[in-house]
């Protein structure tokens, strides 16, 4: 790692100063939380990125991952009594079976096809999670214990988690699985012809991603104290992952970063404006589209083009 | 005398009720160079792709330096030594020729030294002057050396060439042959499907030809072009004497 | 329970089901085999037709069939705008651009329907909702009989249209290879824009036979869209005859789930989603030509 490089110590120095700023301003509680989930999203966006972006197959179904997780947390903390830290772990080993076995059928679609049986994945889950009631509670959600560790202390999980992340994602591009995926993505069956077990490295980014979504899930569900299906399945939670990348740039390691800060506040203004809330659908929607028609590479790629200039 | 390196034992593929290749055997010995010909719709694409892994005989064996493959996937026959290229240029769009070959350097048999195998395959090919530029902006020349060049790279040690002087000029092709004279010159044996003829008599050691799936003759590229069997399969009728 | 005529019952329910199943399923393979494209937007046409047809219904007091054809022409005219728009523009581009843009016109779709119509579910009711015929023991409601009736006369104008029409065969074309289609004259634009048109009207057309059958929402779109797919994936894009072997195949498990016992109707709609998942699992085969779209001959 060469030190002197901007591309190095910019992020190091974003993150010395995001990391200072509990200490600095103990009693913002509400900036804290903010923080805190903003970094929950940034890890959501990276890690979805790793397959939709690098492996190029856009999974609409990441709520699976994300709600099991959330459960297996929520169920080991309430019944159980378990510490909620001691959860996380379980709950991204989860998020990774369930990944491995939504891998298993679905990895062999390609492109478009692979995405639709992902919208499918989502949904069977959070239909199967409502109606298993004796387990997660059903359609009136799992209330948990009230003690919960400290805004800062989350604030901190989020950005080590977001930061984990990354380190995670930049890796990944660097070394050999990120470059088998590339093959891939561009020609999956020149990539195995020339030998990249496409199934193999496709299940390494699936399940890598899974267990970042799975730490990142059980985190919120302990910082809100309540799990409810439609919530922690919900297709607008996958939604929100695949938006993340294609706003900020799908494909690229900072581009979900920028996009997860982008669409959270968004998301967050949408959703605390009574007169706005109608329209998110459309927002998202208008989004995809203007995006996809005008500038497929997100922020990123307009950034790049005007920097051409 | 050596025991063959690939042995081709009796392959049939059936598509529903067409048989595209009926029990073809052919035997290639290490450090051969082997051309396969024959007129259009003759097999020999089918025949190739059953020996490289993108297609299971419907019967028959394929048997690699002792080895059953047929039937095993194409990223698994990389391993073992077994590698093509593509009739139709299949290059990684967006990377750069030297990341195009990288990944078959990096996924082969030689991924320890992959760095140092991708600097002498871009030596060796004469691409290490385009090395940077996209895959997407080459020329068919260049695609079609970039081809060979990726396979190259995971270190085959039987490289089967489908069509690769295809769409070549002559100076191109030229540099092609030598190229694969070279690669076999290292110890590489080589598959050749062509229709050039005169790139197939300029460096096959021997010729098979198909017709109809089935194999019609099999010798030096003088024994085969005058073959009577031969002569009929690409005029379609008794040659006049 | 088990009972022959009951049995028999769920036959005929399942068959009845599956004609309009096809139907559905074919606006959509029709799009992909012309121009490769999974048209996400299909739920949305579905549902937006069903409320169209509410709100024609609610005006005009006109019958779901009739409102089903006008809102088959309505969307057969929106269908090559949004062709003509936007998805001509990703065409070539990564399939992955049509999807995410046919996915954002969804989205947009279901939040005109929340604006326009409100969430809650809808019905219509017809004067023979409730009416059924008996033959023998087996009572059959009329709400199912007619959608069947319809869908076989739709399927069935749509391959006279493919079969014995210049567009109906320079859309078969396109189909089977655009490049040489184009070699020989057909105009592809033309022949995908009206396509997609022509697949949007069917989509609109099976969504609005479907108010008959069904209660609805802005979310009931997606439902249907996944039933489509599953049928797509267990019969095959490029038949007909595939499209109306998978429909019945889900509608025959539908059903038939019934009896399963502990069942609760909130889980059907996992089935579609589970035969795909067991369709892709264990026929990888029969549905090659998803699996690989450069045509590897397997």
């Amino acid at each position: 790692m060469r030190l002197r490089q901007p591309s190095v110590w910019a992020p190091i120095a974003l993150v010395v100063v995001l990391a200072m700023f509990p200490a600095a301003f103990p009693d913002e509680l509400n900036y804290l939380g903010l923080g805190f989930l903003t970094f929950i999203f940034v890890t959501l966006a990276v890690a979805w990125n790793m397959v939709g972006g690098y492996a190029g197959q856009v999974s609409f179904g990441y709520a699976a991952f994300f709600g099991t997780a959330a459960y297996v947390t929520a169920i080991l903390w309430s019944r159980y009594e378990w510490e909620p830290v001691l959860t996380l772990p379980l709950a991204g080993l989860a998020a990774v079976a369930v990944s491995l076995i939504v891998g298993l059928p679905c990895f062999r679609l390609l492109g478009p096809y692979f995405s639709i049986a992902t919208i499918g994945v989502g949904e069977a889950a959070r239909v199967l999670a409502l109606n298993l009631d004796q387990l997660t509670g059903g359609a009136s959600g799992l209330n948990l214990p009230l003690s919960v560790p400290s805004k800062p202390w989350f604030y901190w999980s989020g950005l080590a988690l977001a930061v984990v992340a990354v380190s995670v994602s930049a890796w990944m591009r660097a070394s050999r699985v990120g470059l088998g995926l590339f093959a891939l993505r561009m020609d999956q069956d020149a990539a195995e012809s020339v030998g990249v077990n496409s199934t193999v490295y496709k299940n390494i980014a699936h399940s890598s991603s899974a267990f970042l979504v799975g730490i990142a899930a059980g985190l919120y569900v302990v910082y809100f104290s309540y799990g409810h299906p439609n919530q922690v399945f919900g297709f607008d939670l996958s939604i929100g992952m695949v938006l993340m990348g294609v706003i900020g740039g799908v494909g690229t390691l900072w581009g979900p970063v920028l996009g997860a800060a982008i669409y959270y506040p968004i998301r967050q203004l949408l959703l605390s404006q009574s007169n706005l809330v109608a329209f998110n659908l459309l927002v998202y929607g208008g989004l995809l589209i203007a995006i996809i028609l005008f500038e497929p590479g997100g922020l990123l790629g307009l950034i790049r083009r005007v920097a051409r200039r | 005398m050596t025991s063959p390196l690939l042995r081709i034992d009796r392959v049939t593929r059936r598509f529903g009720g067409l048989v595209a290749v009926h029990e073809v055997s052919l035997d290639v010995s290490p450090g051969e160079i082997v051309g396969l010909v024959g007129p259009n719709g003759a097999g020999k694409t089918t025949l190739f792709r059953c020996v490289v892994g993108a297609l299971r005989p419907t019967a028959g064996a394929v048997i690699f330096d002792g080895r059953r493959i047929d039937g095993r996937s194409q990223h698994a026959l990389v391993r073992l030594g077994v590698c093509h290229t593509h009739q139709i240029p299949a290059p990684f769009a967006d990377l750069s020729v030297r990341d195009n070959v990288r990944v078959g350097a990096s996924f082969g048999r030689m991924a320890s030294t992959a760095r140092a195998t991708v600097s002498s395959v871009l030596a060796q090919t004469g691409l290490d002057q385009l090395a940077e530029t996209p895959a997407r902006n080459l020329s068919i020349g260049s695609l079609k050396l970039l081809e060979v060049g990726r396979a190259l790279a995971t270190g085959p040690r039987l490289l089967c060439l489908d069509e690769v002087g295809g769409g070549l000029t002559p100076v191109e092709l030229e540099r092609m042959l030598t190229l694969v004279r070279e690669i076999r010159d290292a110890g590489v044996t080589v598959l050749y499907i062509e229709h050039n003829m005169r790139a197939i008599r300029a460096i096959c050691d021997r010729v098979v030809v198909l017709d109809f799936g089935e194999k019609i003759a099999e010798g030096t590229p003088d024994e085969v072009a005058n073959d009577q069997r031969v002569i009929e399969a690409y005029l379609g009728e008794p040659a006049a004497r | 329970m088990y009972e022959p005529s009951a049995i028999a019952g769920l036959v005929v329910t399942a068959v009845l089901t599956a004609g309009l199943y096809a139907l559905m399923s074919y606006g959509l393979a029709l799009v992909y085999g012309v121009m490769k494209i999974i048209n996400l937007a299909h739920a949305g046409t579905m549902m937006l037709s069903a409320f169209v047809v509410l709100t024609l219904n609610r005006a005009f007091h006109l019958d779901p069939v009739p409102g089903a054809v006008v809102s088959a022409a309505v969307f057969f005219v929106l269908g090559m705008a949004l062709y003509r728009l936007a998805v001509r523009r990703v065409i070539d581009a990564p399939p992955i651009a049509s999807l995410l843009l046919l996915f954002g016109v969804w989205l947009c779709a279901q939040n005109a329907a929340y604006l326009i119509w409100g969430s809650e579910d809808q019905s219509i009711v017809t004067p023979y909702t409730f009416s059924t015929v008996d033959i023998g023991d087996i009572k059959i409601a009329v709400s199912r009989l007619i959608p069947f009736g319809v869908s076989l006369v739709a399927l069935g104008t749509l391959t006279w249209f493919l079969r014995a029409t210049d567009l109906g065969k320079a859309i078969r074309a396109v189909s089977q290879n655009a490049l040489s289609a184009r070699l020989v004259g057909v105009r592809s634009e033309r022949v995908a824009t009206i396509a997609f048109g022509l697949g949007s009207a069917l989509s609109a057309f099976a969504g609005g036979l479907l108010t008959l059958l069904f209660s609805f929402n802005p979310d009931f779109g997606g439902t249907f869209q996944l039933k489509s797919f599953a049928i797509i994936v267990l019969g095959g894009l490029e038949s007909l005859p595939g499209v109306a072997l998978g429909a019945l195949v889900l509608a025959v498990v539908e059903s038939f789930s019934i009896l399963i016992p502990g069942w609760r109707g909130s889980l059907i709609n996992l089935l579609a989603f589970s035969i795909l998942v067991a369709a892709l699992v264990l026929l990888p085969g029969g549905i090659a030509s998803l699996l690989d779209r450069r045509g590897k001959t397997e």
